[in-house]
């Protein structure tokens, strides 16, 4: 089920009402049941994977507590297994089979075995990486396995971050969910208005974006620099508003119902660095690396060569979480090699910055760091969103590709024929000449660019305030009816922008992970 | 009820009711764009409720709103013709309107273009295409194929385009009509011809495409409902006729002659309306056709319904 489909207007009010008329003891139940349902609205037969795993862990779980030793790391390699199987089995097996076919065919081998007719099941890197998160912190003590097999699985399955995040820690979850909540008015509303403005994101902007993205991304070579350029930088905003949005709504849905899930974005790009980026930007997944992988590799408390390596190779698989592909390889590399190459050439950019002065002008040494990092990130994205590894490099190719065209396009459009609209000649004829490389502009194309770019404009002044307070905070500050028509009009926006004329829900690009 | 819970409800009302508030302005407030060519729909309706009966009835989409003339043919024939065209778009929702005034003694002609044959989607019409047409008569909602399930779509998308035609007005002025000099709702004659491109030449318009007809993969569900309309028509007394859609030479060509009689063949086995049109009067030189291969210029208009109101004539005689 989306969280942007009419199913869920219903599914949340009648999940929650029912929730709160519960007793205590039956509210598990509910949610778990709601959380099979909300599962099973995708493909139901691949809740079974979800009971492989579950099963597992529960009995993993009680025997990491159990034994000691050699037995206790085998239940743990045991869980590893079945976890990392499910997900290799189902997400890179073709990837692999695929690769080692192209191989064989290279070497002149007969390779006999052929791809699998699987449909990836929805959030399963999520759903797996969380579950194994838990057999990791009971085998390192630093939680106690659950004896009650209804909240394990409702840990593993709880609807509002089962699909796409964020990805939970058991100590985080577990004894929220023990914990009976009562309803509390401003708990509640604030956990309405984070879906709210989860909504905005996801419909308003995310989705409006589609618009510049796909049709450059869907056939790159038909396009050159300045619509390649103008189409990656609108899939970062696209993707931070798909994803960002669905973790908002995500949070919000759970504090409703009581349970504080974990921040998974923080104004990521307000970075100044990469991996300041990295700390902001799906935190769930990060932390899940760092503590999973990074560190028990020796993190940063390694020689350098060594430290690099672990970083780049956390990155690498990183990228491979993402997807079974090699655009997906490369968007983690890249980011490895960005991190490694920021190690390794600090002292370098110290040295830059005191002879450039830069380090006496703070405010502008800030913007070039958070542009630098904006813009190398975008480029990453190029990765990331294209179809295959021959378009991204077509793109990449390309980017600087056609600009003179454009530019003397552009020129003539503002002088020769924007002016002559009469009733807003400079907006019409800038519109005109800025995406011009989108031609042939309709009267409705135009209007839906310049109200995306507002809708782009409310995006950036509320992350700012959000990033300089707590935005939430100073609004209940407000008097009672301003604060009520803030929200109207907040959902009236959403309503009226709600519906794509395709008609189709986009669903959130995170879920194919 | 604790405090919480009632607070919570009180509030929760107030936000409700003022978005309410807010949406049922902005709906009602921005009004139907009067240059908008569906406009013409308003004409169409008032010409089938008003019209005494017998009456010819055209009806399809633009082939037959840009490429029949009604008035000639009143002229020709001396009994009232209306043409109730618009845009294939719709789907067959307007001919489910259409139903609704079929008299005692009405002769409907339908003219539906060949990609709605093979429109998958073809009984539910564009969304986007089926808002702006029941804005302009929101009891036009029943025509849908699904009214229940398929309003809330249609209002939504209505509401979206209403506040783009209204910033774009503001911003840039004017409609969202992409071609509003021609395409205007105020360009019908009294027998609901669309008459705004017959003064323009055919070379301002943009070159149209020399692709095929798509004749092939014929849906069922056009022709189920197609008998289903005629078993009404029949009911109330009417008779109906299919006229097949004049069709550009290049496009002709490039769907090929066996495919065109291959369609014809089916739909003659497949339906029990009787097709005026011959095959060999489908295919009209390019020189009659305006901007796409359904729209005919003044003088591929004229030659087509002398064409019809011959058809027509032998028809009659022969039933005589």
């Amino acid at each position: 089920m989306l969280f942007n489909s009419a199913a869920f207007l219903i599914f949340f009010p009648v999940v929650t009402i029912t929730y709160f008329l519960l007793p205590h003891r039956f509210r598990w139940m509910l949610l778990l049941a709601a959380s099979c349902y909300f599962y099973m609205a995708f493909i139901p037969k691949y809740i079974l994977i979800l009971a492989v795993t579950i099963t597992v862990d529960y009995f993993a779980g009680l025997g990491l507590e159990k034994f000691e030793g050699r037995k206790k790391r085998w239940v743990l390699m045991a869980s590893i297994l079945t976890n990392i199987g499910m997900l290799a089995f189902f997400k890179y097996f073709n990837f692999a089979n695929e690769n080692l076919a192209s191989l064989a065919k290279f070497i002149d081998w007969n390779y006999p075995v052929h791809s699998l007719a699987i449909i990836l099941p929805i959030g399963l890197s999520f759903h797996t990486f969380q579950s194994l998160s838990y057999t990791i912190e009971v085998y390192r003590g630093r939680q106690k396995a659950e004896r009650h097999f209804g909240y394990l699985a409702l840990y593993v399955m709880y609807y509002p971050q089962l699909v796409a995040g964020p990805i939970e820690r058991p100590q985080n979850i577990l004894h929220q969910l023990h914990t009976e909540q009562r309803f509390e008015y401003r708990r509640v509303t604030d956990g309405l208005k984070w879906m709210a403005w989860g909504m905005f994101k996801k419909i308003v902007v995310a989705d409006r974006m589609v618009l510049f993205v796909n049709p450059v991304y869907n056939d790159p070579t038909q396009h050159s620099g300045p619509a390649l350029v103008f189409a990656t930088l609108a899939f970062a905003i696209q993707i931070y508003c798909d994803f960002s949005g669905y973790s908002d709504i995500a949070l919000g849905s759970a504090q409703v119902m009581g349970v504080k899930l974990m921040k998974n974005f923080d104004h990521p790009y307000f970075a100044r660095s990469i991996s300041e980026f990295w700390r902001r930007w799906h935190i769930s997944l990060s932390t899940w690396f760092r503590d999973y992988l990074y560190i028990p590799l020796g993190g940063n408390r390694v020689p350098k060569p060594r430290w690099a390596f672990n970083l780049f190779i956390t990155f690498l698989i990183s990228g491979l979480w993402h997807g079974a592909d090699w655009t997906y390889v490369i968007w983690g590399a890249l980011h490895g090699s960005y991190l490694v190459l920021s190690i390794l050439t600090e002292p370098f950019w110290t040295r830059l910055s005191v002879l450039t002065r830069l380090d006496r002008l703070p405010r502008l040494k800030i913007a070039i760091s958070t542009l630098t990092t904006f813009f190398l990130v975008t480029f990453a994205w190029i990765f990331f969103r294209a179809a295959s590894l021959s378009d991204a490099l077509y793109i990449v190719s390309h980017l600087a590709s056609g600009w003179h065209a454009y530019l003397a396009q552009s020129w003539h459009t503002l002088v020769q024929e924007g002016f002559q609209n009469t009733a807003n000649p400079g907006l019409y004829s800038i519109v005109n000449a800025v995406f011009t490389i989108f031609t042939p502009l309709t009267e409705e194309s135009r209007t839906v660019i310049v109200l995306t770019a507002l809708a782009l404009i409310l995006l950036i002044v509320i992350e700012v305030l959000q990033y300089r307070g707590n935005l939430l905070e100073q609004l209940h500050q407000k008097p009672v009816y301003l604060r009520r028509i803030v929200y109207a009009s907040l959902i009236a926006v959403i309503l009226i922008f709600g519906t794509s004329y395709a008609s189709v829900q986009q669903a959130f690009i995170y879920f194919q992970f | 009820m604790p405090a919480d819970v009632r607070a919570f409800f009180v509030s929760t009302v107030q936000v409700i009711l003022l978005t309410a508030a807010m949406i049922t302005i902005t709906f009602l407030g921005i009004k139907p764009d009067p240059d908008h060519y569906f406009a013409g729909s308003l004409l169409h309706t008032r010409l089938l409720e008003t019209t005494a009966s017998p009456r010819i009835i055209l009806a399809g989409g633009s082939n037959v709103s840009f490429g029949i003339d009604a008035e000639l043919m009143q002229r020709k024939l001396g009994i009232p013709v209306i043409n109730d065209g618009l845009h294939a778009g719709l789907g067959l929702a307007p001919l489910r309107e259409l139903e609704e005034y079929i008299r005692d003694g009405d002769v409907i002609i339908i003219s539906l273009e060949y990609n709605l044959f093979a429109y998958q989607d073809v009984l539910n019409g564009d969304p986007t295409f089926l808002s702006d047409w029941i804005e302009y008569s929101p009891r036009r909602i029943q025509y849908l194929s699904k009214p229940w399930k398929e309003a809330p779509g249609i209002y939504a998308i209505m509401l979206q385009r209403k506040v783009n035609r209204q910033v774009n007005t503001v911003l840039f002025g004017g409609s969202l009509n992409e071609v509003r000099d021609i395409f205007v709702g105020t360009k019908y004659d009294l027998n609901g011809d669309f008459i705004g491109h017959l003064q323009e030449t055919s070379m301002n318009r943009r070159k149209i495409p020399a692709t095929p007809y798509p004749v092939l993969g014929l849906q069922d569900d056009i022709f189920v409902f197609l008998e289903n309309f005629n078993r009404i028509a029949h009911e109330k007394g009417a008779t109906v006729y299919f006229e097949a859609p004049a069709s550009r030479q290049s496009n002709c060509k490039a769907t090929g002659q066996a495919q065109m009689a291959d369609f014809f063949k089916t739909f003659a086995e497949r339906s029990s309306i009787p097709i005026l049109t011959p095959l060999d009067e489908v295919c009209l030189p390019n020189k009659y056709f305006f901007d796409t291969e359904y729209h005919l210029n003044a003088q591929g208009r004229k030659l087509r319904t002398e064409r019809l109101i011959e058809n027509w004539i032998k028809v009659m005689a022969a039933l005589k």
